[in-house]
């Protein structure tokens, strides 16, 4: 993603969120790419998951770093709501069975 | 001289000149063109669109984002031009029947709603100037709500992804290569300038994301 705003390079693993909900099987990603900005991502994921700012940035690094995120569980009509929204705001969203 | 957007309270305050202000408007309507449906369904809002640009005069400063301006010439179609399919991406890389199926369901509503938040992302700027500063090409206050703020940064996201296909950006070493291979060149050369133009979308986008995040 583009590079502007220096973010904080903590690093925590997304694996917390994996543990909370077992059985959903679906599973929506965000992939990196090389215009969104770090804060305009961050501001995407508060505003529409609600998640706090640290969380947001959390999964934030992760799709810069490590190319993409797993950003929600659920069903899969919950998923492919999700990745519909996030295209919305023009982020490089997708969704498939968690394996 | 343009200054990059703050907050005060719940307003969102920058200034850009009238060129500034054109350029941003102008590549808009360009996105809004190629996002726009061709047949509205009955249960779409009206396209404000129109009105909103009447008057405004064809901008975009010499930057065309249009498919047709490409060399070469993508189709319109979204699944051949490369900037629509960055726009519009495949929901699922695994099973191609349900990305296409997702799609078949998605796209016309996901293109309603972008075109209504680019016009809405234009009309937040083209709003009419206040009293006291001066002509309208001057530098201006251009004060949003939040409302508008989100509509602006996620319209100047769209700008920027169409823009960046363009101009080839599909890594994050790209832009550093391009802005190598620019320097030097003045603002007569169209990569020089689009790049400079990506730049400053760049530079007012994360004002306004950091704005709003705060």
């Amino acid at each position: 993603m583009g590079v502007v705003s220096i973010a904080p390079v903590e690093q925590e693993s997304v694996a917390t969120l994996e543990r909370t909900e077992p059985d959903v099987p679906w599973i929506t990603l965000v992939w990196n790419d090389p215009v969104n900005l770090m804060s305009y991502v961050t501001f995407v994921f508060q505003t529409y998951f609600g998640y706090s700012k640290g969380k947001a940035e959390r999964l934030m690094m992760d799709v810069h770093t490590k190319g993409r995120a797993v950003v929600s569980h659920g069903t899969r009509e919950q998923m492919e709501t999700d990745t519909e929204a996030l295209h919305g705001y023009g982020l490089w969203a997708t969704f498939q069975k968690d394996s | 001289m343009a200054r990059g957007f703050k907050r005060r309270g719940e307003v969102f305050v920058a200034k850009l000149d009238g060129v500034e202000r054109g350029l941003v408007v102008g590549l808009m309507e360009q996105v809004h063109g190629m996002v726009v449906p061709a047949q509205r369904g009955p249960g779409d809002k009206g396209d404000q669109f129109d009105q909103i640009v009447a008057g405004i005069g064809g901008m975009g400063l010499g930057v065309s984002l249009s498919g047709e301006d490409q060399d070469p010439a993508p189709s319109t179609s979204a699944s051949d031009d490369p900037a629509l399919r960055r726009l519009f991406p495949s929901a699922n890389r695994e099973d191609d029947q349900a990305a296409a199926e997702f799609r078949r369901l998605t796209e016309h509503g996901l293109r309603s709603r972008k075109a209504d938040n680019l016009a809405a992302a234009i009309g937040a700027l083209t709003a009419p100037p206040d009293l006291d500063s001066g002509p309208g090409s001057g530098t201006r206050r251009v004060e949003l709500d939040r409302e508008q703020a989100v509509a602006l940064v996620v319209a100047l996201t769209d700008v920027r992804l169409v823009l960046g296909e363009r101009l080839g950006l599909r890594t994050d070493d790209d832009m550093a290569a391009l802005e190598e291979q620019v320097a030097g060149l003045g603002p007569e050369d169209a990569t020089a300038y689009a790049v400079a133009v990506y730049d400053f979308l760049t530079w007012l986008q994360e004002t306004l994301a950091e704005a709003l995040s705060r």
